[in-house]
């Protein structure tokens, strides 16, 4: 279903919902039908792409922030100078984008995953959170490419005590998805730096060959300068 | 033509000195509001309101001030000789001055310490609004009933600010009363999944559901609950709406007032 489509008639339908494009007169006309909810745009555009790809989950059911925490439900315990590679899941939200040369905009942001926010550190200067709870993987889970994401996350620690890590958070607008027509997949790290402190951050390389990189929100919203790079403060 | 330009106006500064110094100033107003303008229209989506001010504010009174340093020489102000006679003018301008002066250093400050920027919503000297500038004198504020209040900045430097858009993440808290009649498990847990279900009500810190108190009409049960400071509002109202709505899904009562009477005459008979 992900994928990049010339603007024309178009219809991408599959069990969650139904997206429709049709041309009425001079202009065509965007419809998204779901259990609950239906969504239309009036597109003034006579070229152009439609693509459909998963993107950052921090856009439902408003903007925020722009951090994500995962919450493992088993803690994993790190062993002095230790790497270990291991697989999670989190939810994705689906984005539907107009493009045409290097300008997109996007038409409409799909979630099928019920969202929850959560707070990092203090609030007078903690980080407002996507939250979402993964189990721990030794080897690449299966996952429905269309509500979540498999992380390939690599924890290094780099002090010289052992360190247990219960959750990690990212800034997503730093993320790197690549999808294939099975798997929405993203690659990262976490280096602990001590028993509170780390640092995450998303590397840009698929899985396998073929893997198709997603639109990144932050590049076509155009917000400059995005760190990448999360500081844990507040323990892990 | 030309002599009429070599004419002095005072000291040595002739006509011509002075025109110039008139076209420069001229100039310099006009291209920091073009590259103020054209930065505003770049930036806006990119940067933070209360930075973007902040920056346009220093770009367009930085031009300003090269200029004026680069047409003092033509003006005959001699700028050492003003720190020398600084001291007797600066007692003059400032007894004359003394609010002024007092709101400008105010402002400058408040420019540093930043209590406030454009955007929050602050308490002060009993307004309540959203702060919408910052200036150099005084801070605009519009109240939530979109009334313009102009607060001088010595003041505003002076008082208790409540900031409510300081921190991320605000509590907000109510008590719900139900009747001694009503599952008070139940009503705890259908008060949990509203809760649970609602985005914006933040997992951590966690949400505090407790019997707070057995009061005259009915079991009093406190919430407290988390949420982004930018939702707080609406995440208020819409949660209590909600329990409401759950409660009455549920046969859960909230009670009127209620007294039990005894009469003596009852008494008697039994």
């Amino acid at each position: 279903m992900y994928g990049s489509y010339d603007l024309g008639e178009l219809s991408i339908k599959n069990e969650y919902f139904r997206i429709e494009i049709e041309r009425r007169g001079e202009w065509f006309f965007y419809t998204r039908e779901s259990e609950n909810e239906k969504k239309e745009r009036v597109l003034g555009a006579e070229r152009g792409k439609i693509i459909v790809t998963p993107v950052e989950p921090v856009n439902l059911p408003k903007e925020i922030t722009n951090y994500m925490e995962i919450k493992l439900k088993s803690p994993i315990v790190i062993g002095p100078g230790d790497s270990k590679v291991v697989y999670l899941k989190f939810p994705v939200e689906i984005g539907v984008f107009i493009a045409w040369r290097r300008a997109s905009e996007v038409l409409d942001i799909i979630g099928l995953n019920k969202p929850k926010y959560t707070l990092y550190g203090e609030p007078k200067n903690g980080v407002i959170c996507r939250y979402s709870e993964s189990e721990v993987y030794r080897s690449l889970p299966n996952s429905n490419p269309l509500k979540e994401s498999v992380m390939r996350l690599r924890i290094m620690n780099g002090s010289g005590e052992w360190i247990e890590v219960n959750n990690i958070v990212f800034d997503v607008f730093g993320m790197k998805m690549y999808y294939d027509d099975f798997l929405v997949f993203c690659d990262a790290e976490m280096k602990c730096i001590s028993k509170k402190v780390a640092e995450t951050q998303f590397y840009d390389s698929p899985l396998r060959k073929g893997m198709k990189k997603a639109l990144e929100l932050y590049v076509a919203r155009r917000i400059i300068m995005p760190k990448g790079k999360f500081t844990m403060e507040w323990g892990l | 033509m030309i002599d009429l330009l070599n004419i002095n106006i005072y000291g040595d500064v002739t006509l011509y000195n002075f025109l110039f110094a008139v076209l420069v100033t001229f100039i310099a107003v006009l291209l920091a509001r073009i590259i103020t303008r054209n930065l505003r229209r770049v930036l806006t989506d990119k940067l933070k309101k209360d930075q973007l001010e902040l920056l346009l504010k220093s770009i367009y009174f930085g031009i300003l001030l090269i200029a004026f340093l680069s047409i003092s020489p033509l003006l005959g102000i001699n700028l050492s000789g003003l720190l020398v006679a600084g001291g007797i003018l600066g007692i003059i301008i400032g007894f004359a001055s003394q609010s002024v002066v007092s709101n400008l250093v105010s402002g400058i400050f408040l420019l540093a310490e930043k209590p406030v920027k454009i955007g929050d919503q602050i308490e002060v000297e009993g307004v309540r609004g959203i702060v919408e500038d910052v200036n150099i004198l005084s801070t605009i504020i519009r109240t939530y009933d979109g009334l313009y209040v102009r607060v001088p900045n010595d003041k505003l430097f002076a008082s208790n600010i409540v900031n409510f858009s300081a921190n991320v993440a605000r509590r907000f808290e109510y008590v719900v009363g139900i009747s001694y009649r009503s599952d008070i498990n139940k009503a705890i847990e259908l008060i949990k999944k509203v809760i649970e279900d609602h985005p914006f009500v933040l997992k951590n810190p966690e949400p505090l559901i407790f019997v707070d108190e057995l009061g005259e009409s009915s079991v009093n049960v406190s919430i407290r609950a988390w949420t982004p400071t930018s939702e707080w509002f609406n995440v208020r109202i819409e949660l209590l709406q909600k329990i409401k709505e759950s409660f009455d899904e549920n046969g859960i009562e909230i009670p009127f007032p209620q007294r039990v009477i005894w009469f003596g005459e009852d008494e008697k008979e039994s």
